[in-house]
């Protein structure tokens, strides 16, 4: 998530600097990752933000007309139902991926045994809430069935040109490029949610591009990674 | 031919097929696609609802989440969406995603969570159609659910009470229905002539809110300033639903239906024997040609009798 603010805010043109800290989340007025502190002002979440750059006068979807504003927002709902959602199954519903990576890296700021509490709590958590929306019942097979279909109609959303909208990059192109950059670059046991990804090349090309764009004009490799070690951390909370 | 299939779902009221939404969009895209399916209505028998509802069964199979219904159905050909583009079915993903963190918080608010909403209409109507002692236990459990879904996904903090999450979700409820209204604009379904499964789950999400009569009905109110989309409610309703302003339950449209073809005949015969007079009338030469009246056909399946429409 880090990585669609990075990537919005370089759309923007607006000067960054990423901090990692590991009480983050208790810094956060939300309690969600990531947050802007600028000046005397934090604000956190994607909503909120998009808004307060916005009226500080810049926009990136003012170029747009009514039915497209309603066509992005409802293609931003799409990715963060679906992407989000399976992102979170992964992390702490399947128990293979939780045991070898999830809970050591989550728990890993905290001494024994307050490492493991914390991540059992949050396992519980993320576990409740998927039992209320219905995703309790759905196997790892559908789970990564629902991200391809996801990923499908995104592909065929963005078909061959460079943004969703056409030549102008906006707050969906951002949303889009953090997840997707996320799951091709993260490490885990298998490689079928890459795979998946993969499987639509237009997709690949995109993130590459938003990346040498948006990542490449300052030192590329440190903050690409930077933002990916950090991507890593705000996703496993 | 396919194996014939059965749906269970909750009834309607109001002039409504089912009040449930998921039912009503599995009933509205069997409609729009033409597929042949019985409707059993949950009644108070001892058949209750084990859980999910809808539950479609077909054969040995049985299905129950909205979303692998219509897929099996597709599946058997009955397909809506066979006419449209690949963006067009990556829109339809798109917008259901939408309905679903949207606007459906706020239906179930007003369905079930709205102290006076729930005590007044939901719980009795549920109630009444749940054998007796599940009627005791059931409504409050999917009561207690639906509470528990808003608060799990919209919840969290910065929103802290349960007023703060309320308005947040109407808000937004009350965005996603300006929305809709501006992607449908003045086209009669989402993408032109023809109904498709966006159609079908607006509709189901939409008709609920429109037309069941609650204490506490601000979701209602928007939505009634948006004329597009109660067209686009009325307009499914009376062409492929066909039921009165009363309200049958589907199992009664055969019903209507049979009413309408003796309708129907009467009618004509009627005609006929205008048609007699005028002519016998004619060929007398003292009397100018009178004009016919012209019948008009009760289209809702309403018993008012034809002969009370002729003016000798």
């Amino acid at each position: 998530a880090t990585l669609c603010f990075q990537a919005f805010l370089q759309m923007c043109n607006l000067p960054i600097r990423v901090v990692c800290r590991a009480n983050a989340e208790y810094m956060s007025p939300s309690g969600k990752l990531p947050f802007i502190h600028v000046g005397n002002q934090v604000v956190s979440e994607l909503g909120p933000i998009v808004q307060f750059v916005k009226a500080k006068g810049h926009s990136l979807s003012d170029g747009l007309d009514e039915v497209q504003k309603a066509e992005m927002k409802a293609y931003m709902e799409l990715v963060n139902n679906m992407l989000l959602t399976a992102e979170l199954y992964l992390q702490w519903c399947d128990d293979v991926t939780v045991e070898e990576i999830t809970h050591p890296r989550y728990g890993s700021p905290y001494p024994w045994p307050l490492n493991r509490i914390l991540s059992y709590q949050k396992q519980w958590e993320v576990r409740r809430k998927m039992k209320a929306i219905g995703w309790a019942g759905k196997t790892l097979e559908q789970v990564l069935e629902d991200v391809d279909q996801c990923c499908q109609a995104l592909s065929q959303r963005l078909g061959t040109q460079p943004y969703f909208f056409n030549k102008q990059p906006t707050e969906l192109d951002a949303l889009v490029f953090g997840h997707l950059f996320t799951i091709l670059t993260t490490q885990l046991i298998t490689d079928e949610l890459s795979e998946k990804v993969k499987n639509y090349s237009n997709l690949t090309a995109f993130c590459r591009r938003i990346e040498q764009q948006y990542f490449g004009g300052h030192d590329r490799d440190s903050s690409a990674a930077a933002a990916a070690r950090s991507a890593k951390r705000s996703l496993l909370r | 031919m396919a194996a014939p299939m059965e749906l269970s779902c909750w009834g309607g009221d109001w002039g409504l097929p089912s009040l449930h939404p998921e039912s009503l969009t599995v009933m509205a895209y069997a409609k729009f696609s033409g597929a042949p399916l019985t409707v059993n209505t949950i009644h108070n028998s001892w058949r209750a609802p084990k859980g999910d509802v809808p539950v479609l069964i077909s054969d040995d199979i049985v299905i129950s989440h909205p979303a692998k219904i219509l897929n099996f159905l597709r599946k058997q050909k009955y397909n809506a969406d066979y006419e449209l583009s690949a963006k067009q079915g990556a829109d339809t993903l798109a917008y259901i995603a939408l309905l679903e963190e949207k606007l459906l918080p706020a239906l179930l608010h007003t369905f079930w969570v709205e102290a006076e909403n729930y005590c007044s209409v939901t719980k009795p109507w549920f109630a009444s159609r749940i054998p007796f002692p599940l009627s005791l236990y059931l409504p409050g459990k999917m009561s207690r659910e639906a509470l528990n879904r808003i608060l799990l996904t919209r919840g969290g903090p910065p929103l802290y009470s349960l007023t703060e999450v309320e308005a947040q979700i109407y808000r937004d409820a009350k965005e996603c229905l300006n929305l809709l209204s501006k992607r449908l604009g003045t086209s009669q379904f989402f993408f032109g002539d023809t109904p498709t499964t966006l159609d079908a789950f607006v509709f189901g999400f939409l008709a609920p809110i429109y037309k069941v009569h609650f204490p506490r009905v601000q979701l209602q109110e928007h939505l009634k300033q948006l004329p597009n989309l109660c067209r686009f409610c009325d307009d499914i309703l009376t062409c492929y639903f066909r039921l009165s302003v009363s309200g049958h339950s589907p199992a009664g449209q055969d019903t209507a239906d049979a009413n309408l073809q003796k309708l129907t005949q009467l009618v004509n015969k009627e005609s006929n024997l205008i048609e007699k007079m005028d002519d016998n009338l004619r060929k007398s030469p003292q009397h100018p040609p009178r004009k016919l009246t012209t019948l008009k056909l009760a289209a809702g399946g309403e018993e008012s009798s034809p002969l009370s429409r002729l003016s000798p």
